[in-house]
């Protein structure tokens, strides 16, 4: 490779850096809709991740020590998310009682998951908690819709 | 016979030892959020590292010299050095990501600290590296690996739309960021730095000549086309199982639950115990390639054939990178997250490691008759381009996505 070659993969280099320095250190804002949005909608993740684990124990399929390790890994990413929500500024006031709904919802995948977490072996447990992380999957998916305007 | 046995072997260690935490992440999120769609980005990426692979391990089988040193020798000292730091970088995150997937399996297995596992995998690592020799590390963790073939299994279980899969093989018209974060990811996974780095240097640690460069062709086209199985596979058991239901894989336990739906326990733990020994294989592959690309580039005795002895500062970087790797794992970041920060930021490194390996294995007074053919010019250079302009949208893509998360 020629010196001038040399020179613009440097340059090319520094400026790819000098980029993503610029970009990672600008500011984060508060809570926009989007972000609400899309941090309900990993709400409805969380639930639906947590409703396959469900299934594994419902069906006796499973590993306890998976199951459980799992339902803990999947709460804690729940409690994260509400304390998120429940922390952030709204830059949409309005939006406000969607905000308090999925924290309250966030609250309850979290609580379900501990369920999960203390009986990894029980199959009617399973079953139950696979049926209710559906329900609190559907009331996340609802606020979703209520956020973006396809609520009924 | 024993020739044949011998470049079987060598296949069946590249299958198993093709998916690394890297692939099984980012085909499992993109199964996820794009169902189908990215399969084509997996074939493409597999190719490339076939393509790369093969002409590194031609170097090596003919010149002596591995990637690194080649590296050096055609781009400089300044660019070898920038190669050099990016690449270490690079694979710290790496060897810290494989290290806190391991720690993940043992957790789930194990139901224990996931912190005490991540500071035991490195001495168990350190103990399985002093007991065995080069090619039977590889065997061990590539033979282990294939129980990951419970994914393919999973496929034909779930008997998926084969018409929805087949388009997924024909690169679609999205244009949305995420998208376009998912293909560099895919394809960025397939062809990580160290593989090639890891592979050349395996070459002059098993002592190749060109009498091994049939083994290393059947290795480039069988080893990582069959590896490219499990990673298809991977795909469309997530597209299948958490598309419809808008699972988002953000854990390494994820990547087991379509193979636990399928076949219960059995099929769970065939998956975990694969996804160990993919980790566990690639933990030792990238330590080792952080230490080969430092005593290569320093000029320092080296190799795991030579021994703590005669190779000193190597055995001692090695050691120092692993612990280096227990300390980020050790941070609270999730493994997942690393993962994907050092498969992203190794596309912008991949320039820098894939140019000087096309330049040399195209160089006929170098090569001589084992330069490069038509057919792997132009593979070389289709793959070339492509790696440049991936490496110029990565770092951009990584944050208009928020790191993929949309």
């Amino acid at each position: 490779m020629s010196g001038t070659g040399r020179k613009r993969v440097r340059s090319l280099a520094l400026g790819l850096l000098a980029a993503a320095l610029l970009l990672t250190s600008s500011g984060c804002g508060d809570l926009s809709n989007d972000e609400l949005n899309r941090g309900v909608e990993s709400l409805s993740a969380l639930a639906a991740q947590g409703q396959l684990v469900a299934n594994g124990v419902a069906r006796d399929a499973t590993k306890a020590t998976y199951a459980r390790a799992m339902a803990r890994t999947l709460g804690e990413e729940a409690e994260h998310e509400a304390e998120k929500l429940a922390d952030a500024t709204l830059e949409e006031p309005e939006t406000a009682d969607q905000r308090h709904a999925a924290v309250a919802v966030a609250g309850e995948i979290s609580g379900l998951l501990s369920e999960l977490q203390t009986s990894p072996g029980d199959e009617r447990h399973g079953e139950l908690i696979e049926k209710q992380l559906e329900e609190a999957g559907e009331k996340a998916d609802a606020i979703v819709a209520q956020l973006s305007g396809d609520a009924p | 016979m024993k020739v044949i046995f011998k470049i079987a072997l060598g296949i069946i260690a590249a299958i198993g030892g093709f998916l690394d935490i890297g692939d099984l992440v980012f085909t499992t999120q993109a199964g996820a959020l794009f169902r189908y769609d990215l399969l084509w980005a997996v074939v493409l990426g597999v190719l490339g590292i076939g393509v790369y692979a093969e002409m590194s391990g031609r170097v090596a089988a003919v010149s002596g010299r591995p990637v690194f040193d080649v590296i050096r020798m055609r781009m400089g000292f300044g660019i070898g050095l920038v190669a050099l730091i990016a690449s270490t970088a690079i694979n710290l995150l790496t060897v810290a990501a494989e290290l806190g997937g391991i720690a993940i399996v043992l957790e789930l297995l194990l139901d224990a600290p996931y912190s005490m596992f991540v500071v035991l995998a490195a001495p168990a690592i350190v103990i399985v590296v002093a007991l065995l020799p080069f090619g039977g590390i590889e065997r061990i963790f590539g033979y282990g690996g294939l129980m990951l073939f419970v994914v393919v299994a999973t496929v034909f279980h779930q008997n998926p739309d084969w018409g929805d899969v087949a388009r997924g093989f024909v690169p679609s018209l999205d244009s949305s960021a995420l998208y376009l974060y998912f293909v560099v990811g895919v394809f960025a996974a397939a062809l990580m730095p160290y593989e090639v780095h890891f592979y050349s240097s395996g070459a002059i640690e098993e002592g190749w000549t060109e009498q091994n460069l049939k083994e290393n062709r059947l290795n480039a086209i069988f080893g990582y086309g069959v590896g490219a199985v499990l990673a298809v596979a991977l795909v469309i058991v997530s597209g299948y199982l958490f598309h419809p239901v808008g699972v988002e894989p953000s854990d390494l336990g994820t990547v087991a639950l379509p193979m636990q739906g399928a076949f219960g326990e059995t099929g769970l733990l065939l998956a975990l115990g694969g996804i160990l020994f993919c980790v566990g294989g690639a933990a030792i592959d990238s330590s080792f390639a952080a230490s080969y690309n430092l005593a290569q580039f320093l000029g320092w005795e080296w190799g795991r054939y030579q021994g703590p002895r005669k190779a000193p500062r190597f055995t001692a970087s090695w050691l120092v990178f692993l612990a280096i790797g227990v300390a980020i794992a050790q941070s609270g970041i999730n493994p997942v997250e690393i993962t994907e920060y050092s498969v992203v930021f190794s596309v912008v490194a991949l320039p820098l490691t894939y140019l000087p390996v096309l330049l040399i294995a195209g160089d006929r007074s170098f090569m001589s008759d084992y330069a490069n053919g038509r057919i792997a010019t132009f593979l070389g250079w289709i793959y070339f381009a492509v790696i440049v302009v991936l490496a110029l949208a990565a770092v951009p893509l990584l944050l208009i996505t928020n790191g993929g998360g949309g």
